[in-house]
C-alpha cells in the first residue's frame, strides 16, 4: 500500500497547470492544422482535387471512405476534423461530407472492439466485453441505416444543421467572422510562407500544406487526448465509482459526453467500459447510455475545428455530426422497444463470438477493413 | 453527479482504496474484540448482531475494493498493477481475519466460555496482544515502515509457533474433549488470525511474488 505512488498523472512529473497550458497550446496547433489542411486543398489544381474525391460523390463510397479513414487513424475526432477542413476548403460539399461523417462515426468503434479481443481467452468475460464493445457498433450501424436514407431523401440532417448554423452564426454566405480563424491565420501563414521560400508552388505547395496540416491535426489530437487523460483520470475514476450501478440513463449519458469532451476521444471512454463490462461490474444496460453520451461528446472536436475555418458549410457539417448522434439517441434510447434492438444485436453477436471465437475476428476484419475497402474500391 | 466530475476529487482512487482497507482493518479488530470478549466471559447475545453486521461490512468492503481496483485498472491501465495485486491479496487476508473472528464467536454461541478457567489469564494475554497487533498492522500499512514490519513479522512467527506448540500439547493431552477441543479450536483460530496479519504486513517488505511466503525463504526460492 504505497501511498507515495499517487495518481498516475502526478507521476509524469508535470504539474496540472503546466499540463493545462500545454493542452491549450496543442489545441492551437490542432486548429492551425485544420487551417493548413483547408488552405492546402485550395492550392491544389481542380483536376487533382476532382480525382482525389471522385469516390465520395457516391454516398456509400463516402460512408466507406469515412469509415476506413477513421479505422486507419483510430480517431473520429481526427477524421471528422479533416472532413470539416475539406468542406471549408470547398473541395467536398456538405452532401458529400454527411455520409463521410457517418462513416467516421462508425469507424471509431473499432478501438473498443479491438480492446474486447483482449478477453478472448475467457469465454464469459469475452462474451460481456464483446457485447459492450459492439453495442457502440450496432447503435451506429442502425443510426446510419435509418438516417442515411432519410438524409438522402429529405436532407433532414443537412437542412436542419444549415438552419442551426444560420441561427448561431447569423450568416449564410461563404464565410463568417471567426476569432478562432483570425487566431490561427498567422501561424498557418508562416508555414505557407516557408513553403514558398522553399520554392514550392501550386500542387506541390498544396500537398506540403496538407501533409503538415494532417500531421498537426493527428499529433495535436493524440497529445491532447494523452494529456487530458492524465489530467482527468482521477476524476473519471471517481465518477465511475460514484455512478457504478447508481446512475440513471441520463446521468450516465451526460457522464459519457463530459468524459469524452474532456479527453477528446470517444474511444478512450468506450474502451474504459470494456474491462468493466468484462469483469461484470457494468451491464450492457449500464454501458449503453455512456456510449451514446460518448458518441455526442466526440462531435465537439469537429465543432471546434469548424469554428476555426470561418466557413458556414464546415460548421454545418460539424453540426450534422452532432445532430446525427442526437437523432440516433432520440430514436434508439427513450422507447424501450427500440432501445432493445442494439442491445439484442450486441448480445446476439457476443453469444455467437463467444461460442466461436473466430467469428469475432471475422466480424472485426470484415466490418472495419474488408467492407469499407471493398466499398471504396468498387465505388470510387 | 455529473457536475461533481468538474470538482477535484478529495482523494485519488488508490487513496480511497487505502482508506477502505483501513476500514476493513478497524472492522476486523472490532469483531475480534467482540468475539474474544464473548468467549472470555463477556456478553454473547447482546453483541451477536454487531458481530454479524460488522462481518458483513468487511465482506461488502472487500467487494467494493475489488470493484474499485477494476475501475482503477480500466482507467489508469497497468501502471499500478503490482499495487493492485497486493491490494487483492491483502483484502482476502483481512476478510479471512473477519471469518476467523466469527468462528471464535460461533464457539461462544455454542456455549464455550473460558471465564473462570485455569488458563484464562493466558488467553487474555493472547487476546490483548492479537488485538494490539491488528491495530499495529493498520498503522504499519499507513506509514509503510519496513523496520516495524520486519519486527512485526518476527514477533508474529514466535506467536504462531507458540500456538502450534499449544495445539500439539492439546492433541496429545488426556484432557476430556470438552476441555481440549474448544482450546485447540481457539488456538487454531488465533494462529490463523496471526498468520493473516503477517500476510498483510508482508506486503510492506516483500516483493509481490513472495507475499505470504515470508517464512519459507529457502524452499520457495527459484
Amino acid at each position: 500500500m504505497n501511498t507515495a505512488v499517487g495518481a498516475p498523472g502526478e507521476r509524469r512529473g508535470m504539474s496540472t497547470p503546466v499540463r493545462a497550458v500545454l493542452v491549450v497550446a496543442l489545441l492551437y496547433l490542432f486548429l492551425t492544422g485544420v487551417e493548413l489542411l483547408g488552405g492546402g486543398f485550395k492550392n491544389l489544381g481542380n483536376d487533382l482535387v476532382d480525382g482525389l474525391f471522385e469516390g465520395v460523390s457516391n454516398p456509400i463510397g463516402g460512408l466507406c471512405v469515412g469509415l476506413l479513414a477513421t479505422v486507419l487513424v483510430q480517431s473520429s475526432s481526427v477524421s471528422t476534423s479533416v472532413i470539416v477542413g475539406l468542406v471549408a476548403s470547398g473541395v467536398v460539399g456538405i452532401d458529400e461530407a454527411v455520409p463521410m461523417v457517418m462513416g467516421a462515426n462508425l469507424g471509431t468503434t473499432v478501438t473498443n472492439t479491438l480492446a474486447s479481443l483482449g478477453h478472448l481467452r475467457r469465454e464469459q468475460e469475452f462474451r460481456r466485453a464483446f457485447a459492450a464493445a459492439t453495442i457502440h457498433d450496432f447503435f451506429n450501424i442502425l443510426a446510419v441505416a435509418l438516417f442515411l436514407p432519410i438524409e438522402l431523401a429529405t436532407g433532414y440532417l443537412s437542412r436542419t444543421a444549415g438552419w442551426i448554423t444560420g441561427q448561431v452564426i447569423g450568416s449564410s454566405g461563404s464565410s463568417f467572422r471567426s476569432p478562432l480563424k483570425a487566431a490561427v491565420k498567422m501561424p498557418a501563414g508562416w508555414v505557407e510562407g516557408w513553403m514558398v521560400d522553399l520554392g514550392a508552388r501550386g500542387n506541390v505547395k498544396g500537398t506540403m500544406m496538407i501533409v503538415v496540416g494532417l500531421a498537426l491535426i493527428f499529433l495535436a489530437l493524440t497529445f491532447i487526448t494523452w494529456n487530458m487523460r492524465l489530467l482527468v483520470a482521477s476524476r473519471v475514476e471517481a465518477a465511475i465509482n460514484r455512478t457504478l450501478g447508481a446512475g440513471s440513463g441520463v446521468v450516465a449519458m451526460l457522464l459519457g459526453a463530459v468524459v469524452t469532451i474532456a479527453v477528446q476521444s470517444s474511444s478512450i471512454t468506450t474502451s474504459v467500459l470494456v474491462p468493466l463490462a468484462a469483469s461484470g461490474l457494468l451491464t450492457l444496460e449500464n454501458i449503453y447510455p455512456v456510449t451514446l453520451g460518448a458518441n455526442v461528446g466526440t462531435t465537439v472536436t469537429a465543432l471546434l475545428a469548424s469554428l476555426a475555418t470561418g466557413s458556414p458549410a464546415a460548421v454545418t457539417v460539424a453540426i450534422v455530426h452532432t445532430l446525427f448522434n442526437v437523432s440516433g439517441i432520440v430514436v434508439f434510447y427513450p422507447v424501450q422497444r427500440f432501445r432493445r434492438v442494439p442491445l439484442r444485436l450486441a448480445t446476439g453477436l457476443a453469444e455467437m463470438a463467444a461460442s466461436r471465437r473466430s467469428a469475432a475476428i471475422v466480424y472485426a476484419v470484415g466490418m472495419f477493413v474488408v467492407l469499407p475497402l471493398t466499398g471504396v474500391l468498387i465505388l470510387r | 453527479m455529473v457536475m461533481s466530475f468538474f470538482r477535484r476529487p478529495d482523494e485519488s482512487g488508490i487513496e480511497h482504496i487505502e482508506a477502505q482497507v483501513q476500514r476493513m482493518v478497524n472492522d476486523a479488530r472490532h469483531t475480534f474484540d467482540l468475539a474474544l470478549n464473548a468467549i472470555t466471559g463477556g456478553s454473547v447475545e447482546t453483541v451477536a448482531d454487531e458481530v454479524r453486521r460488522t462481518d458483513r461490512r468487511i465482506n461488502v468492503t472487500e467487494m467494493e475494493i475489488r470493484r474499485e481496483l477494476v475501475v482503477h485498472f480500466a482507467v489508469h491501465g497497468g501502471a499500478d498493477a503490482t499495487e493492485m495485486l497486493v491490494f487483492m491479496n491483502m483484502i482476502k487476508d483481512l476478510e479471512r481475519i473477519g471469518d476467523y473472528n466469527k468462528n471464535i464467536f460461533d464457539l461462544a454461541e455454542e456455549g464455550v466460555s473460558f471465564a473462570g478457567a485455569d488458563d484464562l489469564e493466558r488467553i487474555l494475554v493472547f487476546r490483548d496482544e492479537t488485538s494490539s497487533r491488528i491495530a499495529e498492522m493498520g498503522e504499519i500499512l499507513t506509514v509503510q515502515d519496513g523496520e516495524r514490519a520486519r519486527a512485526f513479522i518476527a514477533r508474529g512467527d514466535e506467536i504462531r509457533h507458540e500456538f502450534d506448540r499449544l495445539i500439539s500439547e492439546l492433541v496429545h493431552s488426556t484432557e476430556p474433549a470438552v476441555t481440549a477441543v474448544p482450546r485447540a479450536l481457539l488456538y487454531r483460530f488465533l494462529k490463523r488470525v496471526t498468520a493473516h496479519c503477517l500476510n498483510v504486513v508482508s506486503s510492506v517488505v516483500m516483493p509481490v511474488d513472495r507475499l505470504d511466503y515470508f517464512d519459507e525463504a529457502a524452499d520457495t526460492q527459484a
